[in-house]
């Protein structure tokens, strides 16, 4: 393990990519810290330190890494791009011209890109609107009062100059963000976007792990480390596991040399969606919150989303957030893995699946055998991401998704380590150094 | 001074917004979150990406000091 660190620092190419990929990172935080201009630093952090606990901001919190109650300039997180890829990728289904541009390859996927760039904008906009507007009028932090009694005036000098000011600032804040990330995609090590979603929650685990010491104790937070690294390994043990398809080559003569003629498997991974799900998933469950709040926090529609969609032990949200992630998983996968082409690309090249006729008849076994090893593996993305839901009730911990050592946390950071932990791979066996995984 | 600071801020962020539009998109957004994430990294930027990329930066630091420097003269205030 210690030797391939070293490996992988001592290969001049690698280390440059890690060493920019730290760089961002450290650029991210320090933007998801610098507090917007308008806002009031110190009557910030009064307010958060009497609330940052609160279920309702858990999911807010979750992909921000903090910096959302903070008012910062990086307030908005990727939960903006997030949200526009989902609307994209959703898209894709229902208009056919983007179905069309889906297809088209390679350029067209840039386009569609490029289109959810222009969605994440227009979507930063709203989200920033809204949660200025919530600052504004003392509804981000409803139970922080001064001491004469009246919610804290966050936003100092509330003219709707500085109010329209910080929305921009955000707003730019967001692209930056867009823009960071996919710098690291192009130059650094993993992808960018996924990355930022690890940092933001990586960031959270000192101070929940923290919370949890001191209002629970020691014992508490032994227990609590074990279950977390208990479903960490479970997670990696998972993750791993694939199906292996075997596929056989035809030998083929071309000119004089002799090609084909092995056998090698076409993997299919237990849990191919990876952690899409699980982030669509929780994202699409914080919209009607957004738009409850945006909506004033009164009548039927907030009464019912804050008693049954925010609200983390009761049922409709467990059952609500795994039904969407068992959807999402197939949803997702029928996307990516297209069993026609893939068996098209096997009958092009000669190859085919021992027992079965290449063409339609490949494609069927590949659709059946994914749509069989799809269901546990929904089901295990399912049952991980709503463990604490059910466990942390018991230690008194109540409503806590984001709580760093369970559920989606957990997937998405052992998810997003082992991508980047692999390509750091890909990377070294280029240079035929011994790797981190075995 | 602070008028200043805050009419540079609203520019550099317009800016900053435009220029990373601007931008070629790169990789799939999510899609390519796993599998095949690498083809991307292969195509070798252009020298129009390249100045792109200097000039956002530039206008990212010009940004970056307004938002500072309004911090700075708020707590001063």
């Amino acid at each position: 393990m210690l030797s391939a660190f070293r490996s992988a620092l001592a290969t001049p190419d690698l280390r440059r990519k890690i060493l920019f990929t730290l760089m961002i990172v450290v650029v991210y935080r320090i933007g998801a810290t610098l507090p917007a201009p308008g806002v009031s630093y110190p009557r910030v952090q009064q307010c958060i330190s009497g609330v940052q606990n609160e279920g309702i901001y858990a999911l807010l919190n979750l992909f921000s890494g903090g910096a959302m109650l903070q008012l910062a300039v990086f307030a908005l997180g990727i939960m903006p791009y997030i949200t526009a890829s989902i609307i994209v990728q959703l898209l894709t289904v229902v208009i056919p011209k983007f179905e069309a541009l889906k297809k088209e390859g390679q350029s067209g996927q840039s386009k569609l890109t490029q289109y959810t760039r222009y969605l994440t904008i227009a979507l930063a906009v709203l989200q920033a609107t809204g949660i200025v507007a919530m600052a504004d009028r003392g509804q981000l932090f409803s139970d922080c009062k001064d001491s004469a009694g009246n919610p804290m005036d966050i936003i100092p000098g509330d003219s709707w100059v500085t109010l329209a000011m910080i929305v921009i600032v955000m707003t730019a804040g967001t692209s930056v963000i867009m823009w960071l990330g996919e710098l690291i995609t192009e130059r650094g090590i993993g992808n960018g976007m996924s990355l930022l979603i690890f940092l933001n929650i990586a960031a959270r685990i000192p101070a929940e792990g923290g919370a949890i010491l001191q209002n629970q104790g020691g014992l508490v937070f032994a227990v609590v480390c074990v279950f977390g690294l208990l479903i960490i390994a479970s997670v990696v043990f998972v993750e791993q596991g694939q199906r292996r398809i075997p596929v056989q080559y035809a030998k083929r003569m071309i000119g004089r040399r002799m090609y084909g003629g092995t056998s090698t498997y076409l993997p299919l991974k237990v849990n191919q969606a990876g952690v899409i799900p699980v982030i669509f998933a929780s994202s699409l469950l914080y919209l009607p919150d957004l738009i409850s709040r945006l909506a004033g926090q009164t009548g039927w529609f907030a009464e019912f989303v804050s008693k049954y969609v925010t609200d983390q032990s009761s049922w409709v949200h467990i059952l609500g957030y795994f039904a969407l992630i068992i959807f999402f998983t197939y949803f997702y996968i029928t996307i990516t893995f297209d069993v026609n082409e893939r068996a098209d690309e096997m009958k092009k090249f000669g190859g085919f699946i021992p027992g079965i006729r290449p063409g339609r008849p490949t494609a069927e076994y590949l659709k059946f055998v994914l749509g069989r090893i799809t269901l546990p593996g929904s089901i295990y993305l399912g049952i991980i991401a709503i463990l604490p839901n059910f466990f942390l009730s018991v230690t008194q911990q109540g409503q806590n998704q984001n709580f760093p050592f369970g559920g989606t946390a957990v997937l998405i950071m052992v998810g997003v380590g082992l991508e980047t932990v692999r390509q750091i791979e890909t990377q070294l066996v280029q240079r035929r150094y011994e790797g981190f995984l075995r | 001074m602070q008028l200043f600071l805050q009419i540079l801020l609203v520019i550099t962020s317009l800016l900053l917004v435009l220029l990373v539009l601007l931008h070629r998109a790169k990789g799939g957004g999510l899609s390519s979150l796993f599998g095949g994430g690498m083809q991307s990294s292969l195509s070798g930027s252009s020298v129009a990406e390249k100045n792109l990329d200097r000039l956002t930066l530039f206008v990212g630091a010009v940004w970056t000091i307004c938002i500072v420097g309004l911090g700075l003269l708020m707590k001063v205030a």
